[in-house]
């Protein structure tokens, strides 16, 4: 089926839902190609190469709502998906919040958001292959590095078509190429593993196979002789990964449904000071060639620029259509999750970062669930490097962190400069006052 | 960043997580109320797969120099409801259809899927699955011939994708009900369930063809309990390879609610943990997260078979206090991790891993059981047709002890108690952490106060080594379990064992 017939397909099915007595009805239909390979000490071990397709729908009686998704997109079997959805929703109770969101007109030119790359179709699998194979070649020729669980390079490409019986009808498509390589290091019983994997929308900005490589290995030669650390209370310095990580804990924090549901320690503080002056965290859904880049989200509302937390004060929550209607707000265009989010670079290098410690944790890496939304509450296993007097010392591992992330927004005294858009969540490396790092 | 080779260990909590849905949409069988039996002539006869098109689409696959080639057909319907802020919310049903085609040629696997089951389709699939190998085939596909499992390890009376949603809403209710009523201090409540039906048809080049159908439901509340500006959540899932029969009579949806009503409340009082290295005693309550991610990740085959895994030269060796015997039996009826047959098509057989403290084998899958000449045992998984299988745990289980859980917290004089996770997580290098969601203090041999949010962390090798005492009070934990990007429902069972030393994280 060719990617008009698609859209012609979800607008088909609206009619049909209409026709048979859903109040609202929305349709989305995702169609993508997969490419992906790891190689394994020098030969290729696993090669994937698929297209698939899938449909999701709501829809709404009178205010009550039910949902369903199909892989099999026969015409019979969506026109019975769509009956049953009908009756299904009956049985839900009548919310008058629930509804699809009126229309808004996209204004934003797709191409300028740089989201497809063609140069991404044409690359060949022997060049896929010969890439993987040279990122694992350089990283087993590092003695330091004792095995390779495998590079990969991935390929990805697929189109997004929406329609509503509101009267949405769009479709944008998106490329993905991504690379990276898993390592180990270290003698038994103290065995490390560390790695690097870089993406991109597109191809020449994907990191080269000798900065992979490079990357890789220094993250897990780094760690070798790792120990751990007496219990105490420090400043930690969060490279930029791991502040990305916090991030994605405070987007569960502000997103609506977190909000209005109470299960967030962040509900009802919006005017509140909530970090220090040095805190401005933005989701935008419009920075061209960006990972979390799209015009509109899965209900059809057009992505925007939001700020969030504006130098530490909270003004906004990230929303979809039914929770910003909970809220009295307007939605953010978020029903998709995060578009980019970001904590705004400062001016610090992060070298001077972590000149700045007399005594603390650079942090690397984190292992482990211990993020409870409701409180704030942070605790986790916990990896890197000792700071002593500025410098970087030896390395620590199996040791905890533990902290609350109000506290901790609060707590950041310095910023780096070095935010880069690859991963829809991101932010630099930043400096937290103090948590307790676990360890005899 | 990279987390390819983390595996963990998810409880199945937050209402959030579970897709929405209900009635089955099945029109003509399901349309009569009754699940078509497990038999080849299922995709034949609904999406017109013939067996003789099945054997022509795997000498398709072999056409390239391929040693071995494989099909999987699935056909899924997950159906859920949800219920917050005192209204039922939405229902949905999702569907999902396709066939995962797999050839192998030595340690390399091809591997191609499609949504589209026309022969057409199957054959261009099956020709990209082929390329892994580059050269001629010499080998012919055998005659498929039908075997059936000799387990039955699913309760398929009153199935529950059969039954009205309108009384699964009446369960769901119950539930929802049950924590609203168990204190004032509850301020918020969600209910989720769901229930998911699985048909698949395993057909192979060495002539085996093989069929299952598979239930698996599950209901998770969770609780919010607010007090002078304190808000904390608690969770209780409960479900399996079950029908209606296990609300009814083993699991009442009121006990479910009941309990993650009760943890919320417990968490208002409860303190940051205490930091450091102290005694440990891990309740039976969902301690299995512990087995499964100290003992069984480390202990898939396919990390041993790449020496990547800790235990790759550990076979026969002691590895842990004689006292321990942990083994994996996806045979054990109706766990969420119960199999009549794996996704190779394998019939699982309950596989000892540690007997008496020594290591004794492995998980296996088809590829590494061939590298490390070892027999399968009906651990080879897959999330869906778009996934090659992997080895994975099926119900793991740590054998009970003599001893009591009093007499296991008697014996400690301060140390910490934990109760109710997170989740797990382990690296091949044996590394893990488990995040408790509640636990207690123990001092002077009781348990004192609730404790919220504390980290143990260590590496499987220690641990092994620290188990002290095991009382006999087994219970499991039904979860579901991340690795290679792929999720899979295991079980995971446990009594009260006290560890003589482990990393508490906390905050001073």
């Amino acid at each position: 089926m060719n990617n008009d017939n698609l859209l012609r397909l979800a607008e088909e099915l609206v009619a049909f839902g209409r026709k048979k007595g859903a109040s609202q009805i929305e349709v989305s239909i995702r169609q993508g190609s997969e490419f992906s390979l790891d190689v394994r000490e020098g030969e290729v071990e696993r090669l994937v190469e698929a297209g698939s397709k899938g449909l999701s729908l709501r829809l709404f009686v009178e205010g009550k709502m039910a949902r369903a998704s199909s892989s099999d997109l026969s015409k019979e079997t969506l026109e019975k998906l769509v009956e049953n959805a009908i009756e299904r929703a009956k049985l839900s109770n009548s919310d008058p919040l629930a509804g699809l969101p009126e229309k808004e007109v996209i204004s934003v030119d797709i191409e300028k958001l740089k989201m497809w790359d063609p140069a991404i179709l044409e690359l060949q699998p022997e060049e896929k292959i010969a890439i993987a194979k040279e990122i694992e070649k350089i990283c087993l020729g590092d003695k330091r590095v004792k095995k390779s669980y495998g590079s990969s390079y991935g390929t990805y490409t697929g189109q997004s078509f929406l329609a509503n019986s509101n009267g949405f009808s769009g479709s944008y498509k998106r490329t993905t190429c991504s690379s990276g390589v898993y390592l180990q290091s270290g003698e038994e019983p103290n065995l490390f593993d560390e790695g690097w994997n870089d993406s991109s929308r597109i191809l020449s900005e994907l990191e080269s196979p000798e900065d992979i490589a490079k990357k890789a290995i220094h993250r897990v030669t780094r760690l070798i002789g790792g120990k751990k650390v007496d219990t105490q209370n420090v400043p930690v310095v969060f490279e930029s990964p791991m502040t990305a990580s916090l991030l994605s804990f405070l987007f569960n924090c502000i997103n609506g449904n977190s909000i209005y549901l109470k299960q967030s320690f962040l509900a009802g503080k919006i005017g509140e000071k909530i970090g220090s002056d040095l805190v401005t965290v933005t989701d935008d859904g419009l920075i061209p060639g960006a990972a979390g880049t799209k015009p509109f989200d899965g209900e059809g509302v057009p992505t925007r620029k939001t700020v969030v937390i504006e130098n530490g004060v909270l003004k906004n929550y990230l929303m979809d259509t039914y929770s910003s209607k909970k809220l009295n707000m307007k939605s953010t265009g978020n029903s998709s999750g995060a578009n980019n989010f970001y904590l705004s670079p400062g001016k610090s290098t992060p070298e001077e970062i972590i000149k700045s410690v007399d005594k603390g944790l650079f942090l690397t890496g984190t292992i482990g669930f211990g993020l409870v939304p409701t409180t704030g509450d942070i605790s986790r296993g916990a990896y890197g490097l000792w700071i002593e007097k500025g410098e970087l010392t030896y390395p620590v591992a199996e040791i905890t962190f533990s902290g609350n992330l109000g506290q901790l927004l609060k707590g950041i005294e310095m910023v780096g400069n070095d935010v880069k858009f690859k991963d829809s969540i991101t932010g630099p490396t930043i400096k937290v006052a103090e948590m307790t790092v676990g360890g005899k | 960043m990279t987390e390819i080779n983390r595996r963990d260990f998810l409880r199945k909590g937050g209402v959030g997580l579970v897709a929405g849905i209900t009635s089955p949409l099945w029109f003509d069988m399901l349309a009569h109320g009754k699940n078509p039996p497990p038999s080849s002539a299922f995709f034949e006869e609904r999406f017109g797969v013939a067996k003789e098109d099945m054997r022509k689409i795997l000498e398709i696959a072999l056409s390239k120099g391929g040693e071995f080639s494989e099909l999987f057909f699935e056909y899924r319907v997950l159906n859920s409801v949800r219920m917050e802020e005192d209204i039922i919310k939405d229902s949905s049903e999702n569907i999902s259809l396709g066939v995962g085609i797999r050839v192998l040629k030595g340690a390399q696997t091809g591997y191609g899927y499609t949504d589209d089951l026309s022969f057409e389709k199957m054959k261009q699939t099956a020709l990209t699955a082929a390329a892994i190998a580059a050269g001629m085939s010499k080998l012919s596909v055998a005659n498929l011939t039908q075997k059936s499992s000799n387990l039955q390890v699913y309760d398929l009376k009153s199935p529950l994708n059969e039954l009205k949603l309108s009384l699964k809403v009446d369960l769901v209710k119950e539930a929802y009900n049950a924590v609203k009523s168990y204190d004032a201090r509850i301020v918020k409540a969600q209910v989720s369930f769901s229930d998911e039906i699985q048909y698949v048809t395993i057909a192979n080049s060495e002539g085996l063809l093989i069929s299952d159908v598979r239930p698996q439901v599950m209901m998770a509340a969770s609780a919010t309990a607010e007090e002078n500006g304190i808000r904390n959540t608690g969770f209780k899932t409960a479900g399996g390879r079950y029908g209606l029969g296990f609300y009814q009579n083993i699991m009442p949806p009121k006990e479910v609610g009941k309990r993650a009503a009760q943890d919320a409340i417990t968490l208002l009082s409860a303190i940051d943990p205490p930091a450091g290295e102290q005694p440990v005693i891990l309740s039976s309550y969902q301690s299995g997260v512990m087995i499964h991610e100290a003992v069984g990740h480390p202990l898939e085959a396919d990390g041993n078979r790449k020496k990547t895994s800790i235990m790759w030269d550990k076979l026969g060796k002691q590895v842990a206090n004689p006292i321990v015997t942990i083994y994996d039996d996806p045979t054990i009826p109706n766990y969420r991790g119960s199999l009549n047959i794996d996704d190779e098509g394998t019939i699982p057989t309950k596989k000892m891993l540690i007997e008496n403290g020594r290591l004794v084998g492995y998980l296996q899958d088809r590829l590494s059981a061939k590298f490390m000449n070892m027999e399968l045992d009906g651990h080879g998984r897959r999330q869906t047709y778009q996934h090659n299988p992997i080895p994975r745990m099926g119900n793991t289980v740590l054998v009970p002890g003599d001893a009591t859980p009093e007499d296991i917290i008697k014996s400690v004089k301060k140390g910490f108690y934990a109760e109710t996770y997170q989740g797990g997580q382990v690296s091949d290098t044996g590394k893990f952490t488990f995040s408790v969601n509640m636990g207690y203090m123990i001092e002077d041999g009781k348990l004192t106060k609730p404790v919220k949010n504390a980290t143990l962390i260590g590496t499987n090798v220690q641990i092994l080594n620290e188990v002290e005492m095991i009382a006999n009070d087994t219970q499991f934990f039904h979860g579901t379990c991340g690795k290679d990007g792929q999720s899979a429902a295991v079980t995971a069972g446990t009594p009260t064992l006290k560890l003589r030393q482990m990393t508490v994280g906390g905050r001073q």
